[in-house]
């Protein structure tokens, strides 16, 4: 009997998808060849009938590769949504609307240097709500199966929306003000991210690493 | 692009009747339409898989590995409640295509 798993591979290629999953790919369509080769010498065929009716089920492998990734493609975009855009942006409006609360019935941040470019702003009753936010995108991550980095990416999207944000902003300060000091730029960056960025980072990082302490506490025996 | 959608709605159809009554490997999958349709549908392994990874992404299926008491590892697919729900609709569809081409070209059930 012909090995079918090599078959595929030096007839599918390359799958731009994971290794595990490219794997998984390649043995079921090896299962499949097989199975049908072994159909058809039960009905008598001749073994050479056999192998070629059985390669026969592909006209052109290099279309089923495209057609295959097409498929796995659409898998990941939706498990992007619901692993990913979907948490993060949950946790990204449930934190600014919280600021936005605490502005109106007015909640002020502790600020040091205030009026300086390197301006520290603590914001304490909203960074002790944030680990509630990062939890929750992570809650959210993990219920949809994400696994690894896109937890955590869900976990703090806000600070990493403002990480971005900031980034562009310098860009845009950079090229629009060529003759403005440099180092007041730089200054008042790094002051900014330390406030959007770091501070609440940490803080959604820490609701992630305690809904998985929690979950880890929960699945242990006793 | 009308006999794309056409042969996928057909494909889509024949795969959830069948594993609403059992769950199946991919190559059963063919094997078990192609016995039930009298040979009229068949689907190719290129046809197949392509078609099974959509319906598992969409949550109308799921394939689990497993190994048979011979120890071939085979992928089994089992019918999940949203492709159950998609029966249903499924079915209406294709009995209302029935009725306008009976109704068009004059097109008889055997």
């Amino acid at each position: 009997m012909p090995d079918w798993l090599a078959y595929v591979n030096d007839r599918l290629g390359h799958l731009a998808i994971s290794q595990a999953e490219s794997s998984q790919v390649r043995e079921e369509l090896a299962a499949h060849l097989e199975d049908n080769y072994l159909s058809l010498r039960a009905q008598g065929i001749s073994e050479s009938d056999a192998v070629r009716l059985a390669c026969d089920q592909v006209s052109s492998w290099q279309e089923l590769r495209r057609d295959i990734l097409a498929a796995k493609l659409e898998a990941f975009m939706q498990n992007r949504v619901s692993q990913l855009w979907i948490p993060g942006l949950v946790t990204l409006f449930g934190s600014a609307a919280l600021l936005a609360v605490f502005e109106i019935v007015g909640l002020r941040p502790l600020v040091i240097h205030p009026g300086n470019p390197s301006s520290l702003v603590f914001y304490f009753p909203w960074l002790l709500s944030l680990p509630l936010f990062g939890a929750l995108g992570a809650y959210l991550s993990l219920r949809a199966r994400a696994t690894g980095l896109a937890v955590h990416c869900a976990s703090a999207f806000p600070a990493l929306i403002m990480a971005a944000a900031l980034f562009a902003v310098l860009l845009v300060a950079l090229v629009l003000d060529r003759h403005g000091s440099l180092r007041i730029v730089t200054t008042a960056f790094a002051a900014a991210i330390l406030n959007w960025f770091l501070l609440p980072g940490f803080f959604l990082l820490l609701g992630d690493w305690l809904l998985h302490f929690a979950m880890r506490r929960h699945a242990a025996p006793n | 692009m009308i006999r794309t959608e056409l042969k996928r709605g057909t494909a889509e159809l024949a795969i959830l009747s069948v594993l609403e009554r059992q769950t199946l490997h991919g190559y059963e999958i063919s094997r078990r339409i192609a016995q039930d349709s009298g040979g009229a549908l068949s689907f190719t392994l290129a046809a197949l898989y392509p078609l099974l990874y959509r319906m598992e992404n969409r949550g109308w299926v799921r394939g689990d590995w497993e190994t048979s008491e011979t120890g071939r590892r085979r992928r089994c697919y089992k019918l999940l409640p949203r492709g159950r729900k998609m029966l249903a609709p499924l079915r209406a569809e294709w009995a209302d295509l029935f009725r306008a081409m009976r109704r068009v070209a004059k097109v008889n059930h055997a």
